[in-house]
């Protein structure tokens, strides 16, 4: 028989740096763990499978659903995995959870105190890996920024036939207005603009 | 008539990228929800399990819900039970039924042109009793019309759903990659994932939703109860942008530009581009206002109580109480200012 404290957890993550860190954080717990990188359609058999006591997911990947069907028809299945808030009573954890974007979907019957354990160590370690990428990306958007902005612009001048002035007023007015960052605004009318004179030849 | 001021103007609602999030899409850029005094941002969200908890948790305001989802999150089915409440259906029909080309090639000799789905259902049914391994279906969400749909459509046909075919769930994104692959034969869900399927020629729209329940409520805008106890102002004037969005959809002349709205990089994919251009023969008859469109309807909130009674999802109980309690048709009335005649509703 195993270590009684030791639990079978599947990681579904599209961030290989982060699943690679909870990785080696839930297995110095003494847990076994198995990641799932890619967003397969073999998803339902890997957890048949497995048979993880539970399985530790991002909020923002499409198989969320996948994993609620299978919660949904459990009934039937050997063994039964019900989403984590389902039973957590304490509703502090859970809000940090969807706070860090992390969501579990654990065995039907496992106990909370374990279950908290490893919740716990996945917001650390998912917070974690938010505030490095901020900073890093704070870093790299504010040099890359200004190339979109003036990207952006030029093709505003170049398609409304105004001036540099009155290209950055739009910008500014379309920021407002849908209450964005001058930069994404600014990457929209990219996308938007060289979709719309894709036959064009000399784009830049 | 005079209209209170909203308890709340900056709210965060959120939508998952399919055709049917159009309302609320519409009602921001085309300005309807600033004539409401509302300042509203729209949050993407990639799965339906998102949309229950960042609602029930209070980091979205309110959400495009699968229309059972209200009913699901306040019976508890698959999460903690949150009480929630919709006052506006957004559409009506868009899910159909596709089958991989090689599966409609194989049932066409029994099919007559434009078969309906009973003959497509007899001929699928012939073909699995041929069969030594049972067909794949799949769908994207337990409680979802898609499900029921499909659920409801092979009974009718005298397939059992849990025994004569497997049933697994996919990701929309991913149903015409799979499909590709050979891992299912077929799949219930939403625009535009069966127009797409049929116009890169992996599959073929057999039959819709509209086929099998006509009329049918397909999206609503969802709150929790306790959102719209605190704030009725804001929940009426976000209904009523909401309707004015489905209006302004309904005009034929104001297609092409939302299309346009739709395609911008906060909202749908690249993927959806082709959308609009659906040259599928049968009828998806997907809309979004008209007579008997917006008004959360007792009589469908009952149909899918008794959906997840049916397929095991819910032991069952008061479904009238439940009914009333989540399909608000009041809270749409005294909205658009029509209490005088909801006592007939």
């Amino acid at each position: 028989m195993k270590d009684s404290r030791s639990l079978d957890v599947l990681i579904i993550d599209d961030e290989p740096t982060r699943a690679d860190a909870l990785f080696d954080a839930l297995n110095a717990l003494g847990h076994k763990v198995v990641c799932h990188l890619s967003d397969s359609h073999r998803l339902c058999d890997q957890v048949s499978e497995l048979s993880p006591d539970m399985v530790i997911i991002d909020m923002d990947s499409p198989n969320r659903d996948t994993l609620e069907s299978m919660a949904a028809m459990s009934r039937s299945n050997p063994r039964p995995i019900v989403f984590f808030a389902e039973k957590a009573d304490d509703s502090e954890s859970i809000s940090a959870a969807i706070s860090a974007g992390v969501s579990a979907y654990v065995a039907d019957g496992l106990q909370t105190d374990r279950v908290k354990a490893i919740m716990d160590t996945a917001i650390a370690q998912f917070d974690a890996f938010h505030s490095l990428r901020t900073e890093l990306e704070k870093t790299k958007s504010q040099l890359s920024e200004r190339k979109v902005v003036e990207k952006a612009k030029g093709m505003l001048m170049k398609h409304q036939g105004c001036d540099e002035e009155q290209a950055y007023k739009t910008l500014r007015k379309l920021a407002m207005d849908r209450s964005q960052k001058l930069v994404e605004v600014a990457q929209s009318v990219i996308d938007i603009l060289e979709l719309t004179t894709l036959p064009n030849a000399g784009k830049r | 008539m005079s209209i209170a001021t909203p308890e709340k103007t900056a709210l965060k609602l959120g939508f998952v990228p399919l055709l049917d999030c159009a309302p609320l899409v519409i009602a921001r850029e085309k300005g309807f929800f600033a004539t409401e005094g509302l300042n509203v941002v729209l949050s993407r969200e990639s799965n339906w399990a998102n949309i229950r908890d960042k609602v029930s948790f209070g980091l979205l305001d309110g959400a495009q819900m699968l229309s059972p989802m209200p009913l699901a999150a306040t019976l508890g089915l698959g999460s903690r039970p949150t009480p929630m409440v919709t006052g506006l259906a957004l559409s009506m029909n868009g899910n159909a039924v596709t089958l991989s080309a090689e599966l409609y090639r194989a049932l066409s000799p029994q099919l007559r042109d434009r078969p309906n789905p009973a003959e497509v259902g007899n001929a699928l049914k012939q073909w699995i009793s041929t069969l030594r391994t049972k067909p794949v279906f799949a769908t994207v969400y337990p409680y979802s019309c898609q499900h029921y749909q499909l659920r409801y459509w092979l009974t009718a046909s005298g397939i059992n759903p849990d025994t004569d075919v497997t049933l697994i769930a996919v990701p929309p994104t991913q149903m015409i990659s799979t499909m590709h692959d050979r891992m299912i034969d077929g799949y219930c869900a939403g625009e535009p994932w069966n127009s797409l399927a049929q116009q890169c020629g992996e599959g073929t729209v057999a039959l819709t939703g509209y086929q099998i329940w006509p009329d049918s409520i397909e999206k609503v805008f969802g709150v929790t109860q306790h959102w719209a106890d605190a704030h009725p102002n804001t929940h009426e004037a976000l209904i009523r942008a909401l309707v004015n969005a489905c209006e302004w959809l309904s005009h034929n002349d104001n297609h092409a530009e939302a299309l346009e709205l739709l395609r911008l990089p906060p909202y749908l994919d690249q993927s959806a581009i082709p959308l609009g251009q659906s040259d599928t023969v049968l009828p998806i008859m997907q809309s979004f206002f008209g007579p008997g469109v917006n008004c959360p309807s007792l009589s469908h909130a009952h149909l899918m109580l008794e959906q997840m009674e049916r397929w095991g999802q819910w032991h069952g109980g008061d479904r009238d109480q439940i009914a009333r309690q989540v399909y608000r048709h009041d809270i749409y009335s005294k909205a658009l200012g029509l209490e005088r005649f909801s006592q007939h509703a």
